[in-house]
């Protein structure tokens, strides 16, 4: 780490040996100047005039942190700023410092934007600063709001989509990138070439709940999911990755939540696709899909007088067998629940006893 | 993988090591190393992991109850003279910002000391749990900080001078009210219509509209609902059933957050607690849950880590015991899993409250 040296005016004569080359030293002790070396806030002579305040835990600190000589000195200057508000350039760069040592101290960003402000620090050497900062630590959150206020000021988001795909790259489930992400399309209108994005990142790994989620995102903001034309290419769409990776909840739930509000046993021939896809490609989610589509059709029996008793006999008969499918032989794991909803739907269509009822717990 | 090892490894790793577990919180609540500092702002979330975990651990009569209290106190924000800091009022995560120690009032005043809604919340749960009885609690300046925090959509600051914005903090502002007793800390309806609108097409919750499922938010989401009372007004039987869905699905051996995620420990507590609350966690498998968290289990110094192999961590440690609590590991204490505190510690809460409503009514004054 970078020392800052407080050279005095004061030159002193060395009694070394004089074939070193030896620079003026800053001390008064018989010592080698060493420009290297880190000189605390409370030596420095242009922070003498501050009176740096410790941290004051009590006389029985709990969950205490041991910090270094360092980082209590970085910080006691830094709560002396403070303390006073002070508006200064030293202020400015000792923030810095802080935030090396700790970049979760909201506190510490906090003050830093109040400075670029009161001093009309360069924005564009922010952003700069603040992408260092993100590559380094993504996963934090201070990192990514305090970006966001630098952009809102700046009123440019120019940047914002490249060096989101950057840290998506590293980490392409980042939900700080994603939701900045959201943030900068939504607001500045970004959308145009975020489906081509979306599916880039699918390519790479078809099981990116994020891409699949920004999918959604970004075709129910711009053109909606009512059109059957765009509809059928998404259900082609989700159909295909489904042939590639069957095991992706990913892809049936993307699928499942464009349509479960329309009714999914509205959606002609969608049953037959997926019945044929069984038998080559199936899954849990596959099964899972099929059940809803099942009770979709016995919940909306009430509204069409065209399904006989028979009929709607089968279609409980067939989502009971997916039930039991399920629960014994393709996803053990959630047996119980498969069995329970099996029993809830058997109840329903009997009419005699009611489903098991929700108690809101307070 | 299990079936390689041989019968007594196996053993091994079921072995719950309740003693590791109380060692790990004690040392936690005393000196923690410098590598540790980024936790600086938030150490009185991890006091309330620790002593959450030693209350579920049913082993509370390890620490100084008083001392522990009068520290929590003195990160109290409280009323300057003049009450113009009101809005800033609250709990603050820890000294960082250099305030003189004092477990009394008046405030002080300080261009940049203000509460934490994260701290106000964990810092009312970690005095319920010692047994305080939250008198010294200035409830109003509190409530009127919180206020403060919420923005137009609902959603709510975690800070005054202002943060991101989401689903956590109203989560935290939700258990605020519902300790105090006093829900007047927020825009109930605004806060039910950020919730309800950060339900994704895939029937979990994000951090906000638009925003990918995860097993947090979710908790988050369903558990604030409850805590308001309005789980069945704010959402249908279809969703709820379809939340339940995706809610149950996170089971892959432990639970994990999102969809072709890894399972990570914490989520046991997260999307377990939730699957309670809407009455069909009975329906997930105990056995490979259970066998998953113990197999993130630190032998050595205790604690939970998020994966196996992985070093424990205060959270990790804390929810993995909920995590089996919510099981029903015969050894821990039970959990609320709205409040996320003991069931016993619940208990204390609705004392108190009893107690309020009593004093007011007594009064003659309308609480």
């Amino acid at each position: 780490m970078s020392g800052a040296e407080d050279l005095s005016n004061k030159s002193v004569e060395l009694k070394e040996d004089k074939q070193f080359d030896v620079e003026a030293e800053d001390n008064l002790e018989d010592d080698y100047f060493d420009p290297t070396r880190y000189l605390f806030y409370r030596d420095r002579k242009e922070w003498a005039d501050l009176e740096p305040v410790p941290q004051d835990d009590g006389p029985n600190p709990v969950v205490k942190i041991a910090y270094s000589e360092k980082f209590s000195d970085v910080f006691d200057y830094f709560r002396a700023l403070l303390k006073n508000d002070e508006r200064s350039d030293r202020a400015f760069a000792l923030t810095a410092e802080a935030i090396e040592l700790n970049a979760a101290n909201y506190t510490v960003w906090h003050y830093r934007r109040v400075l670029l402000q009161a001093l009309t620090k360069d924005l564009r050497e922010e952003m700069r600063y603040i992408t260092a900062i993100i590559e380094e630590q993504p996963k934090n959150y201070q990192v990514w709001h305090h970006r966001r206020m630098v952009v809102e000021w700046l009123k440019d988001p120019s940047e914002e989509l490249e060096f989101i795909a950057d840290i998506l790259s590293q980490d392409a489930k980042n939900y700080h990138a994603w939701q900045h992400r959201q943030w900068v399309i939504q607001e500045y209108k970004l959308w145009d070439s975020e489906l081509e994005f979306v599916e880039t990142l699918l390519e790479e790994d078809v099981r990116n709940n994020s891409a699949w989620n920004q999918r959604h995102f970004v075709i129910s903001h711009t053109t909606g999911f009512s059109e059957p034309a765009l509809v059928e290419r998404e259900i082609q769409y989700c159909l295909t990755q489904i042939k590639k990776a069957p095991h992706n909840e990913s892809a049936w739930n993307y699928l499942k939540g464009m349509l479960q509000d329309q009714g999914l046993s509205s959606v002609p021939g969608l049953l037959e696709r997926v019945l044929r896809l069984k038998e080559t490609h199936c899954s849990p989610y596959l099964l899972a899909f099929l059940f809803d589509c099942y009770e979709d059709a016995l919940e909306n029996s009430s509204q069409e007088e065209n399904k006989s008793d028979e009929e709607l006999k089968e279609t409980l008969e067939k989502a009971l067998e997916i039930c039991h499918l399920l629960a014994h032989e393709k996803d053990t794991i959630r047996k119980e629940y498969w069995l329970f909803l099996g029993r809830s739907l058997k109840n329903k269509q009997g009419a005699d006893e009611p489903a098991p009822g929700q108690q809101e717990r307070s | 993988m299990a079936e390689e090892e041989s019968q007594f490894e196996e053993f091994e790793q079921i072995d719950f090591l309740r003693d590791r577990h109380v060692r790990f919180f004690q040392r936690t609540l005393q000196v923690l190393p410098e590598r540790y500092a980024s936790l600086e702002t938030t150490r009185l979330t991890i006091i309330f992991f620790a002593l959450s975990g030693l209350d579920v651990l049913d082993a509370l009569d390890v620490i100084d109850r008083k001392t522990m209290i009068e520290w929590i106190y003195s990160l109290q924000v409280l009323p300057t003279e003049d009450e113009a800091n009101l809005s800033r009022c609250g709990f603050r995560g820890s000294s960082h910002i250099g305030i003189p120690y004092s477990t009394k009032g008046p405030g002080v005043l300080h261009p940049y000391d203000s509460g934490h809604v994260a701290m106000t919340y964990t810092g009312l749960c970690s005095l319920v749990i010692l047994g305080d009885d939250l008198s010294r609690v200035d409830k109003q300046a509190c409530l009127a900080g919180l206020r403060a925090l919420q923005l137009e959509d609902g959603s709510f600051y975690a800070v005054p001078e202002g943060s991101e914005n989401d689903i956590r903090f109203i989560y935290c502002a939700a258990s605020i009210c519902y300790m105090l007793d006093d829900w007047s800390g927020m825009d109930m309806q605004k806060a039910i219509e950020y919730i309800t609108g950060s339900l994704s097409y895939d029937n979990g919750f994000g951090q906000g509209a638009g925003r990918e499922s995860h097993g947090g938010w979710t908790y988050c989401a369903i558990a604030s609902l409850c805590l308001m009372g309005r789980l069945e007004e704010a959402l249908s039987q279809r969703e709820l059933d379809r939340i339940r869905r995706w809610c149950i699905m996170r089971q892959q051996s432990g639970f994990h957050g999102r969809p072709n995620k890894p399972v990570d420990t914490c989520y046991s507590f997260w999307v377990g607690a939730t699957l309670e609350l809407l009455d069909v966690f009975q329906y997930t498998n105990f056995d490979k849950n259970r066998s998953f968290i113990l197999s993130t289990q630190d032998r050595l110094v205790g604690g939970f880590a998020k994966w196996p192999d992985s070093h424990p961590d205060p959270l990790h440690a804390y929810l993995g015991l909920c995590g089996l609590s919510l099981i029903g590991e015969p050894s821990l204490r039970k959990v609320h899993p709205a409040l996320n505190i003991t069931q016993r510690a619940f208990e204390h809460v609705q004392q108190l409250q009893q107690t309020w409503r009593e004093s007011a009514g007594s009064c003659g004054r309308q609480h």
